[in-house]
C-alpha cells in the first residue's frame, strides 16, 4: 500500500528535452538581427525611432478637425472605387470558376493541366495587388481600367485557390452517381459538383468583394483609379484635415461592405 | 401513390427574384457608367502584350541587375519581419483582453471593435496618413505600418484561439494559488501558443506582399525599385524585379507554411479554420471542407 502510493506519487520522468525550442529561437534570433542590424538591414534604432515618433506626434494633430467642406469632391471618386470593386469582382469571379475546377483533382481533365494551372495559380498570387496595378498603369495610363485588371488577376488567384480546395473535399458519391448514368466530364462537373460547392462559391466571392473594396480605394495612390487618386493629391499637398475626411470615408464603406457581406453570407449558410 | 409521385412544390421565389434584380441593376450601374473607355478595349490585349514582350522577352529581364533586386528584395523580407514582430508583441496582450473567457463581456467587446477597426484601413494607407508624416519616407515607415495593421487580424485570431482553450488547466492553475498573471502564463499561454505562433508566421508570409506594395508610396522595399524602373521605363529591370518578388515569396511561402503545419501538428491541437483566411472562418458554410 505505501509502496503503491510512493510509486504513484513519484514525479512521471521528464521528457527528454527537445532541441527544437533553443534552435528555433536560435534562427529567430539570428533573423531579427541580420533585420535590424546597421550592414546587412534596417539600422533599427529604437532610441531615435521613439524620438522620431514623438517629434512626429505634431504631424498628426494636423489632421484633426477633418475639413468636410471637401466632402462633395469625393464622391465621385468614392463612387469609382465601388465601381472597380464590382466589376472586378464579377469578372475575376467569373473567370476564377473553370480555373478552379482545373486546379482540383477530382475536377481536372489530367495531371499536366492540374499541375500547370496550380503552377499558374501560385505565381500570381506571389505578386500583390498594387504591384499588378503599377505595371499596368505603366501599361495602359491611369485610370479605372488598370485598377480593374489588378483586381480581376488577384480575385481570380483568391478565389480559385479557396474553391479548388473546397472542390477537393465534396462527396465522391454523386460524382460516382452521374459518371454511373453516363456524364461526360462537364455535365459531371454540372450537375454532381457545382451544386455541392455553390453556396461556398457565392461566399468565397462576396469575401472577394470585400477585399476588393479594401484594395480599390487604395490603387488609385498608385494612379489606378478611385479614391486613391485623392489620397495622393492631399498628402502631396499636406492636406491632412481633407485627407482624414477620405479615411473616415473609406473606413466607413469597408466597415459598411463587410457588414452586408457577413449578412449575406451567414444567410447562405 | 399519386400523392407521393406528386413534385414537391416550389419554395418560393421572390426573395430571390428582388436579389437578382437587385445585383443586375448594381452591375449594370458599375459597368455603364465606369471612366473606360469602350473604344480602347480591343487595343488592351496588344498593350499588355506588349509590356510583358519587354519585361520577360525581349529585351527581356536585365540579369546583371539580379544582385541589386535580390536587396530590395530582401530589405522588403526585413520590414515584413520586423513589422510582424511589431505586430506579435502588440497583438499578444489585446488577444487575452479580447478573449471572453479572460476578460469580461465588455471589455473584451471593446477591444475586439477596436481591432476590427484597426483591420479596416489598409497598411498602405496607415503609412500614407501616419507614420510617413511621422517618421519621414523610407522602411521605417513601412515597418511600423506593417506591425500597426497586423495586430488587427492578430489579435482577432489569437482572441479567438484562447477562447477555445481547455478550461482545466485553468482551474488547476488558480486551485494551485496562481496570481492573476501566473495563471495566464502557465494555464492558458502553453495551450495556445503554437497556434498563434503559426498565424505570427502566416502573417509574415501576409507582410512580405504588403511590404512589397508599400515602396510604391516611398515606405521602402522592393516596391520603391519598381515604381522607379516603370517611371523611367526600365522594362527590363521591372521584369528582373517581378521574377525575383515572384520566386521569393514562393520560397518564403512554401518554407514558412512547412514550418506552420510543423507547430499546429506539433502542439497537438488541430488547427481552428484557415489561416490564410482568417476572416472567413466565422461565416463559413456548414459542412466547408478543408484539406
Amino acid at each position: 500500500m505505501t509502496a503503491a502510493t510512493a510509486q504513484r506519487s513519484a514525479r512521471p520522468s521528464r521528457p527528454p528535452r527537445s532541441l527544437i525550442g533553443p534552435i528555433g529561437l536560435a534562427v529567430f534570433l539570428a533573423i531579427t538581427w541580420w533585420a535590424a542590424s546597421e550592414e546587412f538591414g534596417l539600422n533599427v534604432d529604437i532610441p531615435r525611432l521613439f524620438t522620431n515618433l514623438t517629434r512626429g506626434a505634431g504631424i498628426l494633430a494636423e489632421f484633426w478637425p477633418p475639413d468636410f467642406s471637401v466632402v462633395p469632391r469625393t464622391i465621385g471618386p468614392m463612387l469609382e472605387t465601388i465601381q472597380i470593386a464590382i466589376i472586378a469582382s464579377l469578372i475575376g469571379c467569373a473567370l476564377a470558376l473553370p480555373i478552379a475546377f482545373l486546379a482540383s483533382r477530382v475536377t481536372s481533365p489530367n495531371l499536366a493541366t492540374y499541375l500547370i494551372d496550380r503552377g499558374v495559380l501560385s505565381v500570381v498570387r506571389a505578386l500583390p495587388d498594387v504591384l499588378y496595378a503599377l505595371i499596368f498603369v505603366a501599361a495602359l495610363s491611369i485610370g479605372p481600367l488598370p485598377g480593374i485588371l489588378a483586381l480581376i488577376l488577384f480575385n481570380i488567384a483568391v478565389v480559385a485557390k479557396l474553391l479548388s480546395e473546397t472542390v477537393d473535399g465534396v462527396d465522391p458519391g454523386p460524382i460516382e452517381a452521374a459518371r454511373a448514368s453516363g456524364a461526360n466530364r462537364l455535365l459531371t462537373v454540372r450537375w454532381a459538383v457545382l451544386p455541392q460547392v455553390l453556396p461556398n462559391y457565392v461566399a468565397y466571392s462576396l469575401y472577394a468583394f470585400e477585399l476588393n473594396i479594401r484594395a480599390s480605394a487604395v490603387l488609385g495612390i498608385v494612379g489606378a483609379g478611385g479614391i486613391g487618386n485623392l489620397i495622393n493629391e492631399y498628402r502631396r499637398f499636406f492636406q491632412y484635415d481633407a485627407l482624414s475626411v477620405v479615411v473616415i470615408e473609406i473606413f466607413v464603406l469597408v466597415i459598411i461592405v463587410e457588414w452586408i457581406s457577413i449578412w449575406l453570407r451567414r444567410r447562405l449558410v | 401513390m399519386t400523392g407521393a409521385a406528386r413534385r414537391p412544390t416550389r419554395p418560393p421565389q421572390r426573395a430571390k427574384h428582388i436579389a437578382t434584380a437587385l445585383v443586375v441593376v448594381v452591375v449594370a450601374w458599375a459597368a455603364l457608367t465606369v471612366d473606360v473607355k469602350i473604344e480602347r478595349l480591343p487595343d488592351l490585349p496588344g498593350d499588355l502584350a506588349r509590356i510583358f514582350s519587354r519585361m520577360f522577352l525581349e529585351p527581356g529581364p536585365e540579369w546583371s541587375y539580379f544582385g541589386e533586386a535580390l536587396d530590395w528584395m530582401m530589405q522588403s523580407v526585413q520590414i515584413a519581419w520586423l513589422g510582424t514582430i511589431i505586430g506579435a508583441v502588440l497583438s499578444l496582450p489585446l488577444a487575452f483582453f479580447g478573449a471572453k473567457n479572460i476578460t469580461s463581456a465588455v471589455v473584451s467587446n471593446v477591444v475586439r471593435q477596436i481591432l476590427n477597426a484597426i483591420r479596416a484601413i489598409p497598411e498602405i494607407l496607415v503609412a500614407v496618413v501616419i507614420f510617413i508624416p511621422m517618421v519621414g519616407l523610407g522602411a521605417y515607415a513601412g515597418m511600423l505600418a506593417i506591425g500597426v495593421h497586423s495586430v488587427g487580424t492578430l489579435g482577432k485570431l489569437s482572441a479567438e484561439v484562447i477562447e477555445g482553450i481547455n478550461p482545466g488547466p485553468v482551474e488547476a492553475a488558480r486551485a494551485a494559488g496562481g496570481r492573476p498573471l501566473q495563471i495566464q502564463r502557465w494555464g492558458v499561454l502553453p495551450q495556445v501558443l503554437p497556434e498563434i505562433v503559426a498565424f505570427w508566421l502566416y502573417r509574415f508570409e501576409i507582410n512580405i506582399r504588403a511590404s512589397a506594395i508599400l515602396g510604391a508610396v516611398g515606405a521602402g522595399g522592393v516596391g520603391e525599385a519598381l515604381v522607379q524602373s516603370l517611371i523611367y521605363r526600365r522594362y527590363d529591370r521591372a521584369g528582373m524585379l517581378v521574377i525575383v518578388i515572384i520566386v521569393v515569396t514562393i520560397l518564403i511561402d512554401t518554407a514558412s507554411g512547412w514550418l506552420r503545419r510543423r507547430i499546429i501538428q506539433g502542439g497537438g491541437g488541430a488547427p481552428q479554420g484557415d489561416p490564410e483566411h482568417p476572416e472567413l472562418v466565422e461565416t463559413a458554410p456548414a459542412g466547408i471542407q478543408r484539406p
